[in-house]
């Protein structure tokens, strides 16, 4: 019996765990995940920051990278800080937009 | 573009280095504010006098200067994406500057002690090299300049500028030499070091912190590069003339260039401010609010001198120089440290544990509550010091002087919390 295949939603919900420690709310609510794919034996993030030059630049990223080794410890995980396209609030979700009072 | 993450914080200087700097800093704001209770007594008498100069000394040198030196330690290299070049002269600069401003301001206040001026100046100056020069090494590593950039090199030049016119006016305390009035270089050393240093540390890093505390996007900083060149081609037009008789008119001209420069630099941030995302403002961002509105309204008192004759109101210099050092200079370092230093902590502390263990929120590493009652505290004392300085009552300066005290206590009880979270 092969183990249970593993979803983007598995990834997201993974994810949702690591939360901006200024701003409280998680990176995948912020928009900050851009492309997640899933192989046979390796996780790829594609992921943004709201700031290019942010004091989190490497730390954010680094999370996410151990977050996933922790929940998928059979796959290599890839995590690639993107800059284009740049974010912008619209990438946000009703939670975020919520939390934020916009 | 694609970049591949090695390791966390790559470009972060040692923590140990930039907390350093930040204590020495919040011990000298306490300082500050209990020598302002201890002589209010000279400082509601006349507005110039050696005890003021030790006391303003403390404040610019001991809290001013020693944070930017560290928040720069932490900010160039994340904001500018390069390592800080040497830590070794961070340090060393750290111990030859604390002792310039001890002797300095030791000196300014037992005016006819034995010491010379020469020495500390000298002390002062060599750190304030040090920090330039380890700066500038890590500027040339820089890929990708941004406006950030230019301010905080522009603002080193002028950090030297105003050494340099420290310690000529140092030697000429100990033995006059300048030919052309000292009271000039005096000036020329307080603008350079108001408008020059710390006006383009704040601007230039302002640009990057206040979108990214607020999340502000869709504006562009077209204002903010005419706010720059425009403050600094009056800088160099005021240190230029000063050198000849009778430059009144330059003077003005020269001024209007710094106060537009200035004021661009307000509209600009009021647009940042607009764009904001959060609309709330947090505490820090509160203190930051009030600091550029108190920025606003001592330009204003600025320009009024061009026009207006103040002689009938005494005082006016201190007025004007708390309403810049605490309610604009001062008001903006609290909240922006109460915004970096538990960024700076929890970086420290907690972000190795991300995803290990329950990590605690920056705004919950001090006591909020406390702070937003510092808040009021100083802008009660502030707007107690105007009329009473005016009219010279004594006992509300006092008054006003306490309430200073009070809140750099909560200050100081906060950072520790911070500190010890």
């Amino acid at each position: 019996m092969l183990n249970k295949e593993i979803t983007k939603e598995d990834v997201i919900d993974s994810l949702k765990s690591v939360i901006d420690p200024e701003i409280g709310i998680n990176i995948v609510d912020l928009g900050l995940i851009y492309n997640i794919s899933i192989n046979d034996d390796l996780i790829e993030i594609d992921m943004t920051l709201t700031t290019p030059g942010c004091p989190m630049h490497g730390s954010i990223s680094d999370w996410v990278k151990r977050i996933l080794e922790l929940s998928f410890p059979e796959k290599k995980i890839i995590v690639n800080l993107v800059w284009e396209p740049v974010w912008t609030p619209e990438k946000m979700s009703e939670e975020a937009r919520k939390q934020l009072g916009i | 573009m694609n970049e591949q993450i090695s390791v966390a914080g790559i470009y972060s200087p040692p923590f140990k280095i930039v907390v350093k700097y930040f204590i020495a800093a919040i011990i000298s704001f306490i300082i500050f504010n209990l020598m302002l209770v201890i002589d209010y007594k000279s400082i509601s008498g006349h507005h110039f006098q050696p005890k003021i100069l030790s006391i303003n000394h403390i404040l610019t040198l001991g809290f001013i200067t020693m944070i930017i030196f560290g928040a720069m330690f932490q900010l160039v290299p994340v904001v500018l994406e390069v390592k800080l070049f040497s830590t070794i002269l961070a340090e060393i600069q750290f111990w030859i500057y604390t002792f310039g401003v001890i002797l300095l301001t030791y000196k300014f206040y037992y005016f006819s002690s034995n010491l010379s001026f020469v020495l500390p100046a000298l002390l002062l100056s060599l750190a304030m090299m040090i920090f330039t020069i380890n700066i500038v090494i890590s500027m040339t590593k820089v890929k990708k300049w941004n406006i950030t950039g230019s301010y905080l090199a522009s603002a080193l030049f002028w950090l030297l500028i105003t050494a340099l016119a420290g310690y000529l006016l140092s030697k000429n305390l100990d033995k006059p030499f300048i030919k052309i009035n000292h009271l000039q270089y005096l000036k020329l050393h307080a603008i350079t070091a108001f408008v020059g240093w710390v006006s383009m540390v704040v601007m230039g890093v302002s640009f990057k912190l206040i979108p990214m505390f607020t999340l502000s996007h869709g504006y562009k900083l077209t204002l903010a590069k005419w706010s720059f060149v425009l403050i600094n081609i009056g800088l160099l037009g005021i240190n230029w003339i000063m050198h000849y008789p009778d430059t009144g008119f330059y003077n003005l001209i020269f001024g209007v260039l710094i106060f537009s420069g200035i004021i661009l630099y307000l509209i600009q941030i009021f647009i940042i401010f607009k764009k904001r995302i959060r609309k709330k403002l947090d505490i820090g961002l509160k203190f930051s609010a009030f600091a550029f509105i108190m920025m606003g309204f001592s330009l204003l008192l600025n320009f009024s001198f061009l026009f207006f004759n103040y002689e009938s109101i005494k005082n006016l210099t201190l007025l004007y120089g708390f309403t810049v050092l605490v309610g604009y200079v001062s008001f903006l370092i609290v909240g922006q440290m109460y915004k970096i230093v538990p960024f700076l902590v929890w970086y420290h502390k907690y972000s190795s544990k991300v995803g290990l263990q329950q990590v605690p929120m920056l705004k919950d590493m001090f006591n909020e509550k406390l702070a937003e009652i510092q808040f009021y505290l100083m802008i009660a004392g502030l707007v107690l010091l105007v009329p009473s300085l005016m009219i010279e009552i004594e006992i509300l300066v006092f008054i006003s002087f306490l309430l200073f005290a009070l809140s750099s206590f909560i200050f100081g009880y906060n950072m520790i919390t911070i500190f010890r979270s």
